[in-house]
Order: structure tokens, then C-alpha cells, then sequence
């Protein structure tokens, strides 16, 4: 995740967003995918409702994120959520997940999900900013942008548990390859709808049998 | 400004998917059908990231050994299913990534 903030805040300056700017869209919106694509269309002078609408596409994840973890925080008061919303990450959801699947009493693990999601919080902006100060010095034969997909690979493998995880996963892999030419990022919605769809049937026929 | 504005559309935009459910929605009126669509969610998505960024080289398909990616995406795979480590995953796959495009680049 480290490298990921790293390359985050290389991108922001390498787009032509002044450090103040790039520090703004990182601490506002906490997320890497949504970061690197408004740079991206920034960088290329886009409109900006066209640079919301792509970021969407992308935080599309996050509504599905939030569905799984409302019925754990639904007991808590406005601020609460308010707040938890906004620290939701990848990386505080799949600690999240884990953490309200363990047995016993749920009612006060809201604050390991607020523990671990600061801590992601200020690590993710630490990353960035040392990115931003790096700005376009780093070469860019180093690849860090690899490190973003490294970092994906991590969150993936421990979310593939059973066959229809593992059905889900290779479809929607194949999907987004083939649906690659699609703009705005599409190819992921679409991968990510019939990646669903397979998980779902898998675990239809397995029931079935 | 208008960048200014991008930015605060970006994290208006962002900020209202997550609260989307958490924030406005009653948790307890979700289908089931809906509940057990959302279990495939995380391996679908992070598929559909994780696929291009080791497959596509300039948009399109590249599965030769001249696309040191899949390789070191390989490498970290199955370094990360034994260990379960986020490091050992980052390590292994940018050690790959880098050892492969130097042997690239020294044939």
C-alpha cells in the first residue's frame, strides 16, 4: 500500500497538479484507484464531469463495500457511519471483513475498524506526500507502478476461498482483458458484473447437487 | 479552478459510494439475492484490476516472455498464497519484475 501512495503522489505532480492540489485530492477522496484516474484526466485537460464520472466507475466498489459492512455498523449513530464511510479502503474493508467474521460479541469492534483505518489513513497520506516531494525525479525504469498491481495481487489471493471465489476471479480476469478497448474505464464494471454473475451460479449448482 | 473543481467532484463522488449504504440505506431490507451477490464482489473487482495490469502492454494482450509482468505477477501469486504477506507479495513481485527486465535487457 506504501508504494501505492508513493505512486500516487508521483502521478498527482507528474499530471501537472500543484503539491497542494495533489495533497487535497488524496486527503479528500482516500483512495488510489480514484487518485490515479483523476490525475490521468486531469493530466489530459478532460472535462471535469467527465473526470467524476470515470473516478465513479472505478469507487463503484466502494457502494458493494458498503452494503457488506452496513448491517455490521447499523447499530451505531450518525457519525459514526459518517465517519467509517469515509475512512472505507480496500485495506480497512478486507481488515474489516475479517474482523466481523471472527466469533463473539460484534458491538464494539467499530473501533478496530476506526484503529486500523487511521492507521491506513495517515500512512496512505505520508506515502503520498513523500511521492509528491519525489515528484517526477523517480526513473521511471524502476516500474513502480507495478507496485499498484503488487499491492492488488495482496487483497486479492486471501478473498479467493472457494471454487465460486475462484470462478468469479478467472471470469472477471478474462472479461476485463477482452473488454479492455471500452472507455472510461468500463472493461472493470463489466468484469466485475459477470465475475458476480459466475460466483453466483457456481454457488446455485453446488447447492443444487 | 477548474481543477480545483475536478477535485472536489472526485471526492464528493468518492465519499458518497461508501456512504451510499452505510449512511442512507436500511441494511436490514437487502434482498439475500443481493447479500450473496456481494461475497463475489472483492475477487471479481480485484480480478478485473490485477488481470490487465500484468496482461495488457500498451492495450493489448501480451503473453510472450517479453512481458516480464505475468511473470513476476506469477511470482508474487504464489508467494502470496503461501505467506499470506502483504511485504512478501510487494518484495517477491518487484524482485521478479526488476530481475526479469535486466535479463531482458541483457539479451
Amino acid at each position: 500500500m506504501l508504494p501505492f501512495g508513493f505512486v500516487a503522489g508521483v502521478a498527482a505532480i507528474g499530471a501537472g497538479l500543484t503539491p497542494l492540489q495533489g495533497m487535497a485530492l488524496s486527503v479528500l477522496s482516500f483512495s488510489g484507484i480514484a487518485q490515479l484516474i483523476a490525475s490521468q484526466l486531469i493530466a489530459v485537460d478532460s472535462p471535469v464531469a467527465v473526470t467524476v464520472a470515470a473516478a465513479s466507475v472505478v469507487s463503484l466498489r466502494f457502494v458493494m463495500y458498503s452494503a457488506a459492512l452496513a448491517p455490521h455498523l447499523a447499530h451505531l449513530d450518525r457519525r459514526w457511519r459518517a465517519l467509517l464511510a469515509y475512512v472505507m479502503t480496500d485495506q480497512s474493508f478486507a481488515l474489516a471483513v475479517q474482523h466481523y467474521a471472527a466469533p463473539g460479541d460484534a458491538r464494539h469492534r467499530h473501533w478496530h475498524f476506526l484503529g486500523s483505518a487511521v492507521t491506513l489513513f495517515v500512512s496512505w497520506q505520508a506515502a503520498v506526500l513523500a511521492g509528491i516531494v519525489a515528484g517526477a525525479q523517480v526513473p521511471t525504469t524502476w516500474s513502480l507502478d507495478f507496485a499498484v498491481v503488487l499491492t492488488f495481487i495482496a487483497l486479492l489471493v486471501p478473498v479467493v476461498r472457494t471454487r465460486a471465489d475462484l470462478g468469479a476471479a478467472v471470469v472477471a480476469s478474462a472479461v476485463a482483458l477482452f473488454a479492455a478497448g471500452l472507455p472510461y474505464r468500463l472493461a472493470l464494471v463489466v468484469a466485475s458484473i459477470a465475475g458476480i454473475a459466475v460466483g453466483l451460479g457456481i454457488e446455485a449448482r453446488h447447492q443444487r447437487r | 479552478m477548474k481543477t480545483w473543481l475536478a477535485i472536489l467532484g472526485v471526492a464528493a463522488a468518492t465519499y458518497l459510494l461508501r456512504a451510499s449504504f452505510v449512511l442512507f440505506a436500511d441494511p436490514h431490507r437487502f434482498p439475500h439475492r443481493f447479500r450473496q451477490a456481494l461475497l463475489y464482489v472483492p475477487p471479481s473487482v480485484l480480478a478485473a484490476i490485477v488481470a490487465p495490469g500484468l496482461l495488457l502492454v500498451d492495450g493489448a494482450l501480451d503473453l510472450s516472455l517479453h512481458n516480464p509482468r505475468w511473470i513476476a505477477g506469477a511470482v508474487s501469486i504464489v508467494v502470496t498464497v503461501r505467506t499470506r504477506s502483504v511485504i512478501a507479495a510487494m518484495a517477491s513481485g518487484m524482485a521478479a519484475l526488476w530481475l526479469l527486465q535486466w535479463a531482458l535487457g541483457a539479451t
